[in-house]
């Protein structure tokens, strides 16, 4: 199959993980326990596009306020659409990252790192600028690294016997809102 | 923007392929190879090639080297000469008319309106300045991942075909179902994801 129709088939993978770590994230009131980190603070926020339908006969629906519940997006996702985008802030230790990650591709859109020294603060000799960079991508690595195991969490339990219990519980929280 | 700057956007690849011995050595000579040409002082129309992260000029690396602890780092640079169509359109109608009325025809056959047409667009791209785009991305070696640093669809493109021209490497984009057969484990992991079908969460 080709990486195009590939893309098109299982784009319901990242689909569901959105919608399975939003559920999760509400589950504690923002934390998700991860094996091995510990519990990790995942807030969905400000922004969420839910699509519906495929091809022609898709629709979409951007959802976006400062302060929102998101309770539209919950709406829509009791009407059978399902997560393409999100903004989400993710925090672990003293680091908070804000991130929007999509769905369909896996792309880290509009990344904000946690505050450290300021590039304007440190040298620009080569060294200064070699540490600068493994900083920056010691952060970038700490968010991919937190988002794959969020995302190792899901698919464990998507490809296992446990999916049936969880989906139960999905729904029963899809189902929340419209009571 | 981007690796090391500002907000960034970025997406994920696995790299695949044999890393040779004296990594490093092999670095040098392939980034060399296919570093980034200058095309401000030529008639090229466009130019591919890699510059440091640090600095977009500097394609020697005299600023900033591409080896960063256990990454590479490089920014590729696209230089392009490009003409508007509205600009192409109107210099195009003003030399028709000049032709015209030059030979005193009542219209110019379809033959001469594609000479004008082309030597009018090589003229524009003459004159226009290459405008460059740079895009940055570090390759983590140690577990062979990279990240890019631009979610464009031509910008990846560019990338996959530069990458595997310059290491003889593919670029393997990590969309959740590659994630996916990444970090499942167990032998039957891929069957058991082929056997996935699309939820109904309601």
């Amino acid at each position: 199959m080709d990486l195009v129709d590939l893309i098109q088939e299982k784009r319901f993978i990242g689909q569901e993980f959105l919608a399975w770590l939003w559920y999760k994230s509400e589950e504690r009131g923002g934390s998700v326990e991860v094996e091995g980190l510990g519990d990790v603070l995942v807030v969905f926020e400000k922004h969420m596009l839910l699509e519906y339908g495929e091809g022609e006969a898709s629709e979409k629906v951007i959802c976006r306020g400062l302060q929102t519940e998101l309770k539209e997006a919950r709406a829509g996702l009791g009407l059978g659409k399902k997560p393409e985008q999100a903004r989400l802030r993710l925090a672990r230790g003293d680091y908070e990252f804000g991130v929007t990650l999509t769905a369909t591709l896996f792309e880290f859109r509009n990344v904000r790192l946690p505050k450290t020294v300021a590039a304007a603060d440190e040298g620009t000799d080569p060294d200064s600028i070699e540490g600068q960079i493994l900083e920056r991508i010691a952060l970038f690595e700490e968010l991919t690294g937190l988002v794959g195991e969020l995302f190792r969490m899901f698919i464990t339990i998507r490809a296992s016997d446990q999916w049936p219990d969880e989906l139960l519980r999905i729904r029963a929280w899809v189902g929340e809102v419209e009571e | 923007m981007g690796l090391l700057s500002g907000s960034a956007s970025f997406v994920r690849f696995v790299v695949e392929g044999e890393m040779p011995d004296r990594f490093w050595d092999f670095v040098a000579d392939r980034v060399a190879a296919n570093s980034f040409q200058d095309i401000d002082d030529s008639l090229d129309e466009y130019s591919i090639g890699w510059v440091s992260v640090a600095n977009m000029f500097d394609a020697e690396f005299a600023y900033s080297s591409y080896a960063a602890g256990d990454y590479v780092v490089l920014t590729m640079r696209v230089d392009e000469r490009k003409v508007s169509p509205a600009v192409l359109k109107k210099c195009v109608m003003k030399e028709e008319e000049r032709i015209r009325q030059e030979k005193q025809l009542p219209r110019l056959s379809r033959a001469v309106r594609l000479e004008i047409k082309e030597r009018v667009r090589a003229e524009l791209v003459r004159k226009s300045v290459p405008v460059p785009a740079t895009y940055d991305l570090c390759w983590n070696l140690s577990d062979n991942t990279l990240l890019f640093f631009s979610t464009s669809k031509k910008a990846m493109a560019l990338l996959e075909e530069l990458f595997s021209d310059t290491f003889d490497m593919t670029l393997v984009p990590q969309i959740p179902w590659f994630s996916a057969i990444r970090v499942l484990d167990g032998e039957d992991a891929e069957q058991r994801l082929e056997e996935l079908r699309p939820a109904i969460l309601i």
